[in-house]
């Protein structure tokens, strides 16, 4: 995963590029290059180099009103300078930045024998291919960067420059040749242009009033414009000064834009040190937006924009939710909801182990790809074999215009708005409250659910807002207990039932961002092995709370207490938790009151990582969205 | 116009004791008026006078202000953080922004509304003459405020919360102009009782006649009491534009002047009556009557409730049945007893007024308490406590 931002205007690129790149740095922050073109000059202006955006200096190119940047997360060739992009072809004269994948890329270079190579990644084929369009072209037809710009647009494809339209040429045909996954800019020393095209990886046009710009992400447009295009597949992008040309299939086509409707500021780090606390924050408005207008509790129902066919739900088998990580055990909290509010089997998987096996009938199962930036490869894979196989295919994702929207049948949004942290937070609350009105509604569709259970449970999900805020107002709380417990040798998360996934995805916060040893385990796994780990240098944090069978895990409790561990629960009213070393309250919100005592978790993780200064926002050796295999 | 020299610092650190228990768990600033934080009508008509960066001084429950107003782009502005850890006053709290500004400023209290005219006047005057910039209103209870005399457009005296009465109408605003050498005036200030007050520290640029005042007559609306947040609610809701029926059943009756927050549920035949603000997420069941109540994001009216002249605390459940009938009261507060005021009680956040209940006029019922039903209370409960049936 990597992030690409590009800018054609009438003022100073660098600049813009540069805060653009600060604005993607989730996506990957390894290493971080630019390229600036300026009218007049025979070659581009590129720096790039390892390291984050910040260590970047940008030339002093204040003439250049055209560039294009990129940061880097590895996947061919470790990161160094030479690995940074943009990549260039041999005269300088084209620079290139790639996010995905150029799997032939061995066997193109082969081809190139005649080309100097610089770095060790499949990128830098790209702009060779390129120079060697443009040499065949040269042969065929002398081609003259200064002069072309004056022979005026012509009408039919509105690019005013002849190395524009090569250059665009270029690209088509150079990505007829790639096999993979990309997004790809390219500029010219030529032509006052971007050219930008994409498979599988995301590429998002912004529209300015005289500026065009071009991002892998919308959270990096949104200060400069709130009209975008969304590129499909195979798209061909030539951006210019205020005018933006679409290709398809060859032909020039007018797509439809779309506008951003978040807040800016909601995709900026505001206010707090790390975007991660900003978020945890967020999280009641966040999920006041999820269940929005969704939920109607008089009439006991959820209404979500997904139809499905007639008779579909009714005859329904199986639900499997694919996903990986933190949406991983937001779809196991969410196959527990399925099979006792829907009556239907549901099995999370993970996306990466996913095959359509064991004879199920596609007709009658539907696979749920769970994921929040909609770009995650491994699950957008078990989407394609689920698909592939006849399964019906529904898409949750918090990215609108993502590749998960195209691919799925149908898309369900968990509206959480932009999360930049790399640990998902509030987007893992959205998403099981997403799923449970998809659980209620199906539930009222087969007839398992009556309405006044339904009405019990929407109660209860509307409630989540003003219950997580309660847990927000005790963090100063849960930051004394995670200093005092901040240097203990490892931190061991059980629950059972939903309190289960809840341990799982606690475990997961704290590993991500602190670096420390933490496991999640079912309580009654304890017992089957890992209690050999606890000692009293080792915390027990146990979810205690309605929806967990709390009386049940109190006795795993009881077995941690006898070997020292000091224990930490999060429990509600009726639960005697007396003898626990800490004990934190979550407000009624039935069944989910373990997704309550998440925030309590993220918190306790947050405050031991910042406690210790690691980098939350971006933790070592993590990217925000793996969108590699 | 814009005028990027001149910043506004705004004091948002101030806890506002006598606003309890609705600031056990924000700051006052963010204490909401019609759905907006009375913060957020500070920091709008500060970027509405054409300034275009805002440094907050914050403190108690700071990460409410964070969250609600990250970077200021909502309001276009440019919105930065300064802490002031211990709470020493508002002269402190305006010395904690010094390495935030380093020309002519403007300071403001984030819990006082005024208009944008106001801060473009005190600029005005700022930019001409240099400071320090007064600026004086009138007022019906001069004595609650600083107590301010002038001399023709110079400030004759400040005098905060006379005992005696007080020696003119006019009361210290609360919005000033400062050049950077304020800071070392207040260095130079002995401290009171532990506080500083900024208007302590003026008191030598009183005596020589330096301080300029800018007069000024328009909407300046303050939140002293619990009860206040009735009427300055009221003050500002401009109603008339006719409400969004998102949410709300068909049979539902709701006046003109009310705001609904986003998500807001109305039930069928529920009446919400005049000078009402509720909450987003807020649920009001069938049958209930809300009038003249300010109800917090999330809070739930159980069916038939009754809530008049209240206010009704985040996440707070008012169970089916309960009436909080309103009318006058006596409360008393921090050892001071208003009688004859118009208040039917507040019910903290995530408090629970069980079925049926009954809560006197004037009852002060604290965040997180629990209240049986059927029960009948008055007074005042603090935070947490279990109210059973006697």
């Amino acid at each position: 995963m990597c992030g690409i931002f590009g800018y054609v205007g009438m003022e100073s690129a660098g600049p813009i590029v540069y805060r653009g790149l600060e604005t993607l740095e989730y996506r990957g922050y390894d290493s971080a290059g630019i390229a600036l073109r300026e009218d007049g000059s025979d070659t581009l202006s590129v720096a790039k180099r390892a390291g984050e955006v910040s260590a970047l200096s940008v030339p002093d190119e204040s003439a250049s009103t055209c560039a294009i940047g990129h940061t880097r997360w590895s996947t061919h060739g470790p990161p160094t300078d030479a690995n940074a992009h943009p990549h260039t072809d041999c005269a300088d004269s084209v620079a290139v930045v790639h996010n995905g994948i150029v799997e032939n890329h061995e066997e193109l270079a082969e081809e190139l024998a005649d080309h100097t190579f610089t770095s060790e990644t499949d990128t830098e084929v790209i702009p060779h291919l390129l120079e060697a369009a443009f040499d065949e072209n040269a042969s065929e037809e002398p081609l003259d960067g200064s002069t072309s710009r004056t022979d005026g647009g012509s009408a039919t494809d509105g690019v005013s420059s002849r190395v524009a339209t090569e250059l665009r040429r270029g690209v088509e045909s150079v990505t007829d040749r790639l096999e993979g996954s990309y997004a790809v800019a390219a500029v010219h020393t030529g032509a006052d242009c971007i050219v930008a095209t994409r498979q599988e990886s995301p590429l998002v046009v912004g529209h300015g009033e005289d500026a065009s710009y071009l991002a892998s992400d919308v959270p990096a447009l949104v200060e400069h414009t709130r009209e975008v295009t969304y590129l499909e597949d195979g798209d061909i992008a030539v951006l210019q000064a205020g005018e933006v040309s679409i290709y398809r299939d060859g032909e020039r086509v007018e797509p439809t834009r779309s506008t951003i409707d978040w807040d800016a500021d909601a995709a900026q780090k505001g206010g707090y040190e790390h975007y991660m606390r900003k978020e945890i924050h967020e999280q009641p408005t966040a999920l006041r937006q999820t269940l929005g207008s969704r939920v109607d509790v008089n009439a006991g129902t959820a209404s979500l924009d997904v139809d499905f066919p007639k008779g579909y739900l009714e005859s329904l088998e199986e639900i499997q939710l694919l996903a990986m990580g933190t949406s991983y055990y937001a779809g196991q909290y969410a196959a527990t909801l399925f099979e006792s509010l829907a009556g239907v089997r549901a099995t999370p998987v993970m996306a990466s182990e996913y095959t359509y096996t064991g004879g199920r009938d596609p007709w009658r199962t539907l696979s749920v790809a769970v994921t929040q930036s909609g770009e995650t490869a491994d699950t957008l894979g078990a989407l394609r074999e689920a698909g592939a196989a006849g399964a019906r295919t529904l898409g949750v994702t918090n990215t609108l215009g993502s590749s998960v929207t195209r691919e799925a049948d149908d898309a369900l949004f968990i509206r959480a708005g932009p999360e930049i942290g790399v640990a998902a937070t509030k987007t893992f609350a959205s998403q099981v409250s997403t799923l449970a009105l998809l659980a209620i509604a199906i539930g009222r569709e087969r007839g398992e659910l009556s309405a006044a259970e339904a009405r019990s449970h929407l109660e209860d999900l509307t409630g989540l807002p003003g219950a997580i805020q309660q847990v927000l107002d005790e963090e100063a709380r849960i930051r004394e207990t995670a200093h005092e417990y901040a240097d203990s040798d490892a931190f061991f998360f059980v629950g059972r039932e939903y309190g289960h996934p809840v341990a799982l995805e606690g475990a997961l916060k704290l590993k991500e961002i602190s670096y420390d040893h933490a496991e999640g385990f079912a309580a009654g796994e304890l017992k089957h092995g890992p209690l050999a780990l606890v000692t009293d240098q080792t915390p027990v944090l146990a979810v205690l709370t309605e929806g967990s069978r709390p009386q049940e895990t109190l006795n795993n409790v009881a077995e941690v207490q006898a070997r020292g561990a000091p224990t930490i629960g999060v429990t509600s009213d009726d639960v005697a938790a007396s003898s626990l070393t800490e004990t934190f309250d979550v407000p009624d919100a039935g069944i989910f009151e373990p997704l309550v005592a998440n925030v309590y978790f993220q918190l306790f993780a947050y405050h031991v990582a910042n406690a210790k200064g690691r980098s939350i926002d971006k933790p070592r050796n993590l990217a925000k969205s793996v969108t590699v295999e | 116009m814009r005028d990027s020299s001149v910043p506004a610092i705004v004091l948002a650190a101030g806890e506002g004791r006598r606003l309890a228990p609705l600031t056990h768990r924000r700051p006052k600033p963010m204490v909401p008026v019609a759905n907006r934080p009375l913060l957020e009508h500070v920091v709008s008509a500060i970027a509405e006078a054409g300034v275009d960066r805002i440094v907050l001084v914050v403190g108690h429950r700071q990460e409410r202000i964070r969250t609600h107003f990250g970077d200021g782009d909502a309001w276009n502005v440019a919105i930065e953080y300064v802490e002031q850890p211990t709470r020493l006053g508002t002269a402190h709290a305006v010395a904690q922004a010094e390495g935030a500004v380093d020309g002519p400023f403007l300071v403001l209290n984030g819990d006082r509304i005024v208009d944008a005219d106001l801060i473009r006047q005190v600029r005005e005057r700022l930019l001409a003459e240099g400071g320090p910039v007064v600026s004086v209103t009138p007022s019906d209870r001069p004595s609650d405020y600083g107590v301010v005399t002038l001399d023709g457009d110079r400030v004759a005296s400040i005098e905060e919360k006379p005992h005696a009465a007080a020696s003119s109408s006019l009361i210290n605003a609360g919005v000033y102009g400062f050049a950077p050498a304020i800071f070392d005036a207040i260095r130079e200030t002995p401290q009171e009782a532990g506080e500083l007050g900024i208007p302590t520290t003026l008191a030598r640029a009183v005596e020589t006649g330096s301080i300029s005042a800018v007069r000024y007559r328009g909407t300046w609306l303050d939140v002293s009491h619990l009860w206040d947040l009735l009427y300055v609610t009221a003050a500002t809701i401009e109603g008339g534009d006719g409400v969004d029926r998102t949410g709300v059943h068909e049979s539902a009756v709701l006046a003109a002047d009310i705001v609904l927050g986003d998500n807001a549920r109305v039930g069928p035949n529920a009446t919400i009556g005049g000078a009402t603000a509720l909450g987003d997420n807020v649920t009001v069941e069938s049958n209930a009557v809300v009038a003249n109540a300010v109800v917090l994001p999330d809070a739930v009216i159980e069916s038939g409730a009754v809530v008049r002249d209240a206010v009704v605390g985040e996440n707070a459940h008012v169970g089916a049945n309960a009436t909080i009938a309103g009318g006058p009261a006596s409360v008393v507060v921090e050892n001071e007893v208003h009688d004859d005021v118009e208040f039917g009680g507040v019910i903290g956040d995530t408090a629970h007024v069980g079925g049926g209940a009954t809560v006197e006029p004037g009852t002060i019922v604290g965040d997180g308490v629990d209240i049986a039903g059927g029960a009948s209370v008055r007074g005042r409960f603090e935070t947490d406590a279990v109210v059973r049936r006697g």
